[in-house]
This record gives C-alpha cells, structure tokens and sequence, in this order.
C-alpha cells in the first residue's frame, strides 16, 4: 500500500514537471516566432536606477497614441518590452511614471528594421527628469512636520513616524480620486521602503540585551571599577567611561545609559561627588564608541544596511578613529571636571558596603549562556560576511539560540522587546520613503552635490559637520535615514569617495553630533532624565556648554583619521 | 500622629529640607521619614518596554539617596527611616500623609520663581493647605537661606 504511494507520488512529480518544462518550451517557442524585444535601462538625475517606470511601445500622432504593449522596470531600472511584429515605421517608446516627467524617445530607424526581421535590440540608457507635483509638498511638509513633533517631544516619536504614515497614505489613496497629482505611492511600494535586515537585527539584538541587563553585570563592572580604582578619580573616570562606551558598541546607547546612569549616581554618591562629573562623561563616551561598531548605534545599522557596509568594514575604518577621539574625550572630561574630580575620595563607608552588596552578578548561569553565545555572535558579524550572511539573520541566530539555551518565559522575551522602537522605525522608512518618492531627497543631492563638486576633501568636511550640527537640533536617526540617498549619489559623481568614506563621515556627523546638545541623543535625555530623579538637574545650557567642546574634538578626531585612512 | 516627613530627591536641592528635618528631629525626638518617589514619567518618550527594568535601578538609586540622607541623620544624632514609593511625589506625599498621619511634613521651598523645585511658590501654600486638611501636619517649608554652614551639617 505504502509502495503504492510513493509509486503514485513520483508518477505524479513526473508528470508534472514534464507538463511544466513543455509549457515553458511552448512559452519560449512563442515568444521567439512572434514577438521581438527591446532592452534598456532608466535612471534618474543622481544616476540611480528608477523602479516601477511604465515603458510603452507606442505608435501614432504626438496628440493619439495607440498603445501596442507595455512593461515597467525592476528594481535595476532595467526593462524588456516585447515587439510586435510588424512594427509600424512610426513607433515611440513612452517612459511615465509618478514624480516624473513623461519622456517619449523615437525608435531609430535602423532599431526599427532589426526589431522587423525579429531581432531584439538595445536602447540606450534613459535619464528621466523629476516633476514636483503637489505630493511632493505634502511629503515633504509631513516629513518636517514629524521631525518636529519628534524634536519638540508634542507627541512619541513613534506616534509622530505613525501619524505621518498614515497622513501620507490617506492623502495618496483618499485625495488622489480628486486631484490625481497629490498621489505619493501605494501601501505595496509603500513597504518596500521597510529595511527589513534593520528591523530584525534591531529586533534580535534586543532580545539579547534583555538576556544581558538582567544578569547585573553592569553592577559587577561598575563595582570593579571602582574598587580598581581605589577611589582614585584619575582612574575611575576613564575606566566607567570605557565600560560604557565598549557597552555601547554593542548594545544600543539608550539600553546603556539606562543601566549605568543609576549605577553611576550610587558610586557618585558613596564617593560624595556630583554623579554630573562621572554621567556626562559616560554618556559623552556612549555617543562615542557607540559608533565604532555596526550594531552599535541605530543610524550604523542604517548605514550599514543601505551602504552594503559589514561589520568588518566598521572595525578597519571607523573603530581607530573612534578610539583616538575616545582618547580626546578622556582628557578633555578630565580638564573639564578637573577640580571636582582632583584627589582620592573617601566615601561613605555605609553607602560603600551597599555598593559592594549590589556589584555581585545576579544571574551567573544567563551570563555565561549569554557570553558564548554573544562570542558565537561575533565570530558571525566578523566572518559571516565571507557568505554574505546579513547581520540580521546573525541577530536572529543569537537570539534564538540564547531564548533555546535558557528557555525563559517567552512572554516576557517577546516583552522586552522594544516594539514601540520598532514601529517607530518602520514608519519613518515610509515617511522618508515618501520624500524620496516624490524627489525632494534627490533635489537635495542635487543642489549638495553642485555645492561639493568633485572634491572628496570638501565633501567628507561638508558631509560630516553637517550631519554633526543638524544631529544636534534634530532626531538622527530620521535624518541619517533621509540623507542615505543623499550619500550614495555622492558616492557616484565623486572621484574617490567610491570606498564608502562618505557613508563613514555621515556615521561620524550623525552620532558624535549628539554630543552637543540634550536632544541631540536619546541617551541624553535618558542620562537627564534619571540625574533628574537623583536631584541632579541638567540643564539644556549646562549639557551645551560641556558638550559642544566635546562634539568639536571627537568629530576633528574622527575626521582626521579618515583623512588619513581614505585619501 | 507622629514622626517627621521628608520628601527627598537628592541633591542640592534636598540639602535644605533634610538638615531642617535634622534639626526638628533634634529638637522634637521624632523619627524623620524620609520619601523618595520613584517617578518614569521621563521614559514617556522613549523605551517603554525598559520601564520595568529602569523602574527597579530607580529604586536602587532611590534607596541610595535615603541611605545617605538617614546616614546624614543619624550622624547628627536623630532617628531616621527610609521609605520608598512608585508614583507621582505630590500624590505620594498625599497618600503617605493619610496612611501614617505624620506631626510635621517637611517642604522645600525656592528662593525664586523658576528655581528647581517640586511646586512652585504660589503652589507650595495650596499644596501645605491640602496637606494640613488631610492629617493636620505641620507644614514647614525649608530653603537654601535656612540651611546651616556645612560643618554643621556634618
């Protein structure tokens, strides 16, 4: 009986893959008798490939087309458009799509005749111009809108990305009906926006922290440190500024900071200090070394996302740089607070009995499940891209592997999960996929990259400082994701700045550039909110006033080691 | 009714309140309690899903702040307590004063208007009065002028 089966089941396989593999025989035989093709190629003005534009072979008057067939381009700008044969003498081919101007090309007359006796030809590459519709001044107005909801804090930052979603979807699908240009795009080119690979990999990095930040290992560190110290100021700074920042490369800053700012305001007070002389500096360390590796700060997962940068690349390129502005940061925290900070202290014996009751890791047995698998990790970030194994898939391996290992109360995982942030994510890639759409990102390219010209100097300075003073006043990580396209035809009109450098120098700009002001960084206020919550009050003009200084060293640094490393 | 109420967050701004509690402690006998109110108000904008997390650091940090200031207490001689709660503070306080009915609460008050403080001065008399209504405490309010020299603090 069992026999039987798989006897009918093979018959079955066979049969049908012989009926497909002659109907695809069929297909083609058709395909070569009757139709010829043409291929070619669109791109925009920043010479990007241009998706979803509807080529169509045409014949008659400019007033009266008829339209013999059409097809759209992939994702390449590519397209093949089939022929009908015969072709009339007159034929055009008409490039339309939404945000463009409408191009029509005529077909050269030689074309003609080779597409006449059946043969395919190639059409040159197609630039289509930009059109600037009314959506593209709803698009934009959105995405300034949210971006000052999120500066402002009137409403979540999630909630400011979501409301702007949904306005631009409803204008594109309710207000096109009567005014067919206040069209943006549809809910299906819409997600295609949604970088998935930074979603999972914000997503499974998050469930390895929540493993990580219930073990006490930051209380163990932060004791250690301490006790290394010996009370000595001179060597207790850098140390808890180095934890947080080696933290911070691996974990995201607000996690940190969240961690170490309760910590810190304990040592601060059982030592008898303001927590202010050791919490800006970490946080200042944070922002900093939170950039030297790819999962590291959330704009370095953009970045590496949308660059095609590896978590290698990060290591040779940015990680030196990072660490000798990490440098300048030591002593430039050290000068600052120099007088606050000078001699040993002898702190409180009872508040420092509790501090060493409290240094003890709480959960051995997740810390050192956590360990390998973060090792195992590692060794994937580095050496998986030799299989071009995304940083996503390795963020999801890890986590499900630690969630297997430890078995915890998966309700609780999936808790820990930071939705909101991921929400918050997924709608800003639509509304900056909105701008992007309509062109206003490409406009913006445009006029940067005639400013720039062809000078790699120029732009990496331009570029860099110019993300480091608009991360100050505004949220970075919708700025890095619209300024993404910006870069990459920067990268293409600019000798030299094909190794990426560009993408590093907005990496720089976009993270270090919270160092200037509060809102300049989540970690910021994070750090402010619970100084606050100790009596610790810091205030916009205090954190400028140490932060600026801070932001012009670390970004000279940065920049001068990438001059060195790329020109 | 008894003891002494302190709310207290910690730095320079908790300094005047609790050395006046010291020193009503020192004159009346009463025990001194100092609260600390665990506030995440500040989390609203960003990580909620830390909130149980940080909600237990902030406890941590809390316990820290009125170890010192019971440490500073009992260096001075006077008896003191620690008492932790989650919320809003002009609500805890509330709370706290109906629960336990405590003779004196201890309010700071800012020399001047836009001074970091719980309530603002026109605010403070209102909230003394809601505070008198609900356990007929004592109100008294301390600032940075009745704070005594730092050695004697000490």
């Amino acid at each position: 009986m069992a026999k039987t089966k798989v006897a009918g089941t093979i018959l079955f396989i066979l049969a049908l893959t012989i009926f497909l593999f002659s109907m695809e025989n069929v297909t083609a035989a058709d395909i070569n008798s009757e139709f010829s093709y043409i291929f070619g190629k669109i791109q925009d003005a920043q010479l990007q490939p241009v998706k979803g534009v509807k080529v169509s072979l045409v014949s008659g008057t400019d007033l009266e087309y008829e339209t013999l067939s059409s097809a759209l381009t992939q994702e390449d700008g590519s397209y093949a458009i089939n022929v009908p044969i015969p072709i009339p003498e007159q034929s055009k081919l008409l490039f339309s799509r939404h945000h463009f101007e409408q191009t029509i090309n005529n077909i050269p007359a030689a074309d003609i005749e080779q597409l006449q006796l059946g043969n395919s030809v190639s059409f040159p590459l197609i630039t289509i111009e930009r059109e600037i519709t009314p959506a593209f001044w709803i698009a934009a107005s959105i995405f300034v809108i949210v971006l000052f909801l999120i500066a402002t804090g009137f409403l979540h930052n999630t909630l400011a990305a979501f409301a702007g979603t949904s306005a631009i979807l409803a204008i594109s699908y309710l207000g096109s009906p009567l005014l067919p240009d206040l069209y943006i795009f549809d809910f299906p080119q819409a997600v295609t926006y949604i970088d998935w690979n930074v979603i999972f990999l914000i997503m499974g990095m998050m469930m390895v922290i929540a493993v990580v930040e219930n073990t006490g290992i930051f209380h163990w560190l932060s004791y250690h440190a301490y006790r290394i110290s010996g009370g000595k100021m001179i060597i207790l700074l850098p140390v808890l500024m180095l934890i947080t920042g080696i933290s911070s490369a691996f974990l995201d800053n607000v996690t940190t900071m969240l961690l170490m700012t309760p910590i810190t305001v304990q040592i601060a007070l059982a030592l008898n200090i303001s927590p202010l002389v050791l919490l800006i500096p970490e946080v200042f360390a944070s922002n900093v070394i939170g950039v030297s590796t790819l999962i590291g700060t959330p704009t370095n997962i953009l970045i590496g996302s949308f660059g095609n940068i590896t978590f290698n690349d990060f290591l040779t390129n940015l990680t030196p740089g990072v660490f000798m502005a990490f440098l300048g940061l030591i002593i430039y925290s050290w000068l600052t607070y120099r007088k606050e900070l000078t001699g040993e202290k002898a702190g409180s014996p009872l508040l420092l009995e509790k501090l060493e009751e409290r240094g003890k890791i709480t959960n051995p047995e997740n810390l050192k499940k956590a360990g390998w698998i973060g090792a195992g990790m590692m060794l994937l970030f580095v050496f998986g891209e030799k299989v071009h194994l995304l940083p996503s898939v390795t963020a999801l391996i890890g986590a499900s592997a630690l969630l297997i290992w430890i078995r915890p109360d998966i309700e609780e995982m999936i808790g820990a999960v930071d939705w909101t942030t991921l929400v918050f994510f997924m709608s800003l890639f639509i509304v900056v996929g909105a701008i992007q759409e309509v062109g206003l990102i490409s406009a913006i390219a445009t006029v940067i990259g005639k400013l720039i010209g062809e000078n790699l100097l120029l732009a990496m300075i331009v570029v860099t400082w110019f993300s480091a003073v608009l991360s100050m006043v505004i949220a970075n990580i919708p700025f890095t994701a619209a300024m993404l396209p910006v870069i990459a035809y920067l990268t293409l009109i600019i000798p030299g700045a094909e190794s990426k450098v560009l993408f590093y120098c907005l990496s720089v700009g976009a993270a270090l550039g919270g160092n200037g002001s509060l809102i300049g960084a989540s970690a910021n206020m994070i750090t402010a909110g619970i100084a606050e919550r100790a009596g610790y009050k810091i205030s916009y003009k205090y954190f400028l006033k140490k932060g600026l200084p801070a932001l012009i060293i670390t970004v000279s640094i940065s920049l001068v080691w990438l001059f060195i490393r790329f020109t | 009714m008894s003891g002494i109420l302190c709310a207290i967050r910690g730095g320079p701004s908790s300094r005047p309140t609790i050395a006046t509690s010291i020193q009503l402690a020192q004159e009346t006998g009463e025990v001194i309690y100092y609260l600390y109110v665990v506030n995440l108000d500040f989390l609203t904008h960003s990580s909620s899903s830390k909130t149980n997390n940080i909600s237990q650091e902030i406890h941590d940090m809390g316990e820290f702040i009125l170890l010192s200031a019971q440490e500073q207490a009992s260096e001075a001689g006077a008896q003191a307590e620690g008492v932790i709660r989650e919320g809003h503070v002009v609500e805890e306080i509330i709370t706290y004063c109906e629960e336990q009915s405590p003779r004196y609460v201890i309010l700071g008050r800012p020399e001047e208007e836009g001074e970091d403080n719980l309530l603002s001065i026109e605010r403070l008399q209102t909230f003394a009065d809601r505070i008198n209504e609900v356990c007929q405490a004592q109100v008294i309010f301390s600032s940075e002028k009745d704070l005594p020299p730092e050695e004697e603090l000490k």
